[in-house]
């Protein structure tokens, strides 16, 4: 209805749409009898569209708010709100369903399966999301999909490679392909360029940037290092469990 | 989808795997072959048992037997669902065989002709059943050859001597020696070397009718030694000791208690054919399958058994001892040990008269002051008797079906009760007891049927190693994947698309793997006695040994009922294996699962 297209367009314009809001956050991690607290009381909303990154040092829980975002964790108190709803109060398949349509994950060791080649992989969103025979009646689509994707990567030479012939740059842009496969709304990543050299790791930011730039990905993404946290829209400084510094947007900062 | 496709990666990738698929198949293909060669020996146990007795057994409280059992084989066959009932006389005996061997045997009278109505005893027979169907297998056969072997199996069984014994002139006349017995050996004491013109039927009286008596010491004529052959036997040999002993002999012959009479008061001369149990006289199969010990010689020198009459009244007629020589025409392999090994049969009017239980009818005597005896004019009669009726029921009816036959059993209890008692007047005190086949062979094949549960118990056991077997592998698996899980996860996948990864992986390898041990197992069960063969001929095993397991042949036939049980359990018992890691799988936390190095 060109009515609604219209008000939600209006919408996103007066106030831009939140699309993941945590309140309250707080995680504890039981380590013998200490207990240990990562997370102490965060709130932060990510907008539709924005490139966040969260800065933090190693043992900052950075990695540990990622993935309680991500639906891959869960809280001991607070709720995040995905589009308005709450993920806690999801059942078990509905959080994986969002994990498989909704959100995408690049980690840091790029867990890529190594028993699939390059294509496979990155049609794993899918073959877990469709049954056997939806699968089969998509087939082409989704492969040519893949290949595309692949393609953008830079990865179109290799897809019928398992990872372990690829190098590490190489095995990020598929994991990259895997998470854009099912085209999700969020992007985490988690130490993208950790495991990889410089010159590398400022590849794959750069393709990170192209996406956000490019086709607005929303990306939250992890990181210690501050230069590659820059480039971000926004910076959450994670200190000891806390957000201390919510800084301007990238561009502000310069 | 992923489930599917992740399955068939890990199946193909990690060869770990192959290891629990090759223990299914290998405990299915045990538990398979032991449960079949047990289940066909089971089966084959049960037929021959139920081979040599009726589907229902009326069997007489003892050894003196019943009455009237004419007059209830009659009224038995009225009733519907019998289709046949023979009756049969089983005592013990005593087996003369050669001059140094005397066996305790059990004695089986039949009525050759009708027997086969009731039991299978006519395909035990080797010479009139089993050997020309052995020779009908060969290929190079003369049409005429085949011809006369089809008829020989189509006669009826016999008593019948063999034409050997019965007509021994045939054969070249050959040498006649004589031994006088003393208290240590048997000292020669005259060969003659028989002109040819020696009258033949004159060599077949001497030959048949000489024989020495190991327990008086003597030289036995059997029979009258008939005035006229005594020049004709002395003129044979100039030799002064043969002469002397023709001259004893006939001189002995002419002394009654010398000569055996048959129980109608004739002077024997006439010889009946016997069966006996081919064990009985050492016939057996040897390792390669085959026949030992049915030597010519055994078949050519009469037997004598020895029986020992009961009255009526079950009083053991000390004087009715009955001595009768046979020729055995031929042995039975029932394949049961106890029937191979005990019994003879003879015919039931021969034994029934020996034993003094045929119709008897006499003068009724007193016995007067001074010892003589009086008849008192009236007659007294006694019934013939029997042992046993074996009875058919009719075609149609299941004789393994237990709750039938015993129903059947209480209808012919009924009319066993009714015709003795209606005869006596009295209510019989001991009457004949009526068993179904099985009842009678309870004892043993309630003994297999134990073995075969045992064994199949035990190998069972064993199997369930099978199962702990691909638990450890699949923990195995699930721990090595454990990042893997935490990918799937994190790209989407839910607990119960995990687990089932596993599940389905379990599912896999126990289809694969059962239907693999089925085929194989099928090929070796189908194979089972050639590859025991080999055993024995290449490395000197020998696993089934015929004198214990009473059967010649390793059975060969593999139950679609079993089949369709064990095939079953060994994919459950995979996808149980499989159970516990795929739990563990599914609970794993993400997170953790990713973290895992």
């Amino acid at each position: 209805m060109p009515q609604t297209a219209a008000q939600s367009e209006t919408a996103s314009r007066t106030t831009p749409s939140v699309i993941l809001r945590a309140r309250g956050l707080k995680k504890t991690y039981k380590m013998g009898d200490e207990t240990l607290t990562v997370l102490k009381d965060i709130d932060l909303t990510i907008q539709a569209g924005e490139f966040v990154a969260i800065e933090g040092r190693s043992g900052s829980g950075k990695s540990t708010l990622l993935h309680i975002l991500g639906a891959l964790d869960a809280s001991d108190e607070g709720s995040i709100e995905y589009q308005g709803q709450d993920i806690a109060a999801m059942s078990g398949g509905d959080r994986s369903r969002l994990r498989n349509t909704q959100f995408g994950f690049v980690f840091q060791f790029y867990h890529l399966l190594p028993e699939l080649n390059v294509v496979e992989n990155v049609l794993l969103g899918p073959m877990i999301e469709n049954s056997w025979l939806g699968f089969a009646s998509k087939k082409n689509d989704l492969h040519s999909r893949a290949r595309d994707l692949l393609e953008q990567l830079g990865m179109g030479h290799r897809l019928r490679h398992k990872p372990s012939q690829l190098s590490g740059g190489e095995r990020q842009r598929v994991a990259i392909a895997r998470a854009l496969m099912n085209e999700p709304r969020i992007l985490f990543a988690d130490e993208p360029t950790g495991n990889l050299d410089f010159e590398t790791g400022r590849q794959i930011m750069g393709v990170l940037e192209k996406l956000h730039r490019e086709k607005g990905q929303t990306i939250v993404m992890v990181t210690h290092d501050r230069s590659l946290a820059r480039q971000a829209d926004r910076v959450l400084v994670l200190v000891k469990g806390r957000v201390e510094r919510a800084d301007a947007t990238a561009s502000n900062d310069q | 989808m992923y489930k599917l496709h992740l399955i068939l990666k890990y199946l193909l990738k990690r060869r770990i795997a192959w290891v629990s698929l090759i223990a299914v198949i290998l405990c299915t293909t045990m538990v398979l072959v032991v449960i079949s060669v047990m289940g066909g020996w089971l089966n084959m146990f049960k037929s021959s048992f139920h081979g040599l007795s009726g589907d229902i057994v009326i069997e007489s409280n003892g050894l003196a037997g019943f009455s009237h059992y004419e007059e209830i084989i009659d009224r038995l066959k009225q009733n519907k669902d019998i289709a046949a009932a023979v009756p049969t006389i089983e005592t013990y005996g005593l087996l003369r065989f050669g001059q140094q061997t005397t066996l305790p045997v059990k004695v089986m009278g039949i009525p050759i002709d009708t027997i086969g109505t009731v039991n299978n005893f006519p395909q035990s027979l080797f010479r009139q059943h089993v050997l020309p169907q052995e020779l009908l297998q060969q290929n190079d056969l003369s049409p005429e050859m085949r011809k006369s072997l089809e008829n020989e199996l189509h006669e009826p069984p016999s008593f019948d001597l063999l034409d050997e014994v019965a007509t021994p002139l045939d054969k070249p006349p050959g040498d006649v020696r004589l031994y006088e017995q003393t208290d240590n050996d048997a000292i020669e004491v005259g060969t003659v070397i028989l002109p040819t013109s020696f009258p033949r039927d004159l060599l077949k009286e001497v030959r048949s009718r000489l024989r020495y008596d190991a327990v008086r010491h003597r030289l036995v004529f059997r029979g009258v030694m008939q005035p006229q052959w005594k020049a004709p036997l002395e003129a044979v040999s100039s030799d002064s000791a043969f002469k002397q002993a023709i001259a004893a002999l006939y001189d002995l012959s002419q002394k009654a208690n010398l000569i055996t009479y048959d129980h109608e008061g004739n002077p024997t001369g006439r010889y009946y054919g016997m069966i006996t149990g081919a064990g009985v006289i050492g016939i057996h199969r040897n390792r390669e399958g085959e026949w030992e010990g049915r030597d010519p010689y055994k078949f050519e020198t009469p037997v004598t058994l020895t029986v020992l009459g009961i009255q009526a009244g079950a009083a053991i007629d000390v004087g009715n001892k009955a001595q009768r020589d046979y020729y055995i025409v031929d042995d039975s392999r029932t394949q049961v040990w106890q029937y191979d090994n005990n019994y003879v049969y003879v015919p039931l009017d021969r034994l029934q008269k020996d034993l003094g239980m045929e119709k008897q009818e006499g003068p009724e005597m007193i016995r007067l002051e001074n010892g003589q005896f009086k008849p008192t004019g009236r007659t007294l009669s006694s019934p013939a008797r029997v042992t046993e009726i074996h009875i058919k029921v009719r075609k149609g009816i299941d004789p393994n079906d237990e709750a039938k036959l015993h129903e059947i059993g209480k209808q012919v209890e009924a009319t066993v009760l009714s015709v003795l008692n209606g005869n006596s007047g009295l209510i019989t005190a001991f009457p004949p007891q009526v068993k179904t086949w099985q009842d009678q062979q309870r004892l043993w094949i309630n003994a297999v049927e134990n073995e075969k549960l045992l064994t199949v118990m035990l190998f069972g056991i064993i199997s369930v190693v099978a199962i702990f077997l691909i638990f450890c592998i699949f923990y195995m698996i699930v721990v090595e994947k454990t990042r893997d899980i935490g990918i799937i996860k994190s790209v989407g996948a839910t607990s119960t698309g995990v687990a089932s990864i596993f599940l389905g992986y379990g599912l896999v390898i126990g289809v694969l793997g059962a239907g693999l041990g089925w085929l194989l197992s099928y090929g070796i069960v189908h194979n089972i006695n050639f590859l025991h063969t080999q055993l024995g001929k290449y490395l000197g095993v020998q696993i089934w040994n015929p004198e214990v397991y009473l059967f010649d042949k390793i059975p060969n036939t593999m139950s679609p009922r079993d089949v369709a049980i064990i095939v079953p359990i060994a994919v459950i018992a995979s996808v149980l294996g499989a159970l516990v890691p795929a739990i563990r799988a599914a609970r794993m936390n993400p997170v953790e699962a990713l973290r895992w190095e």
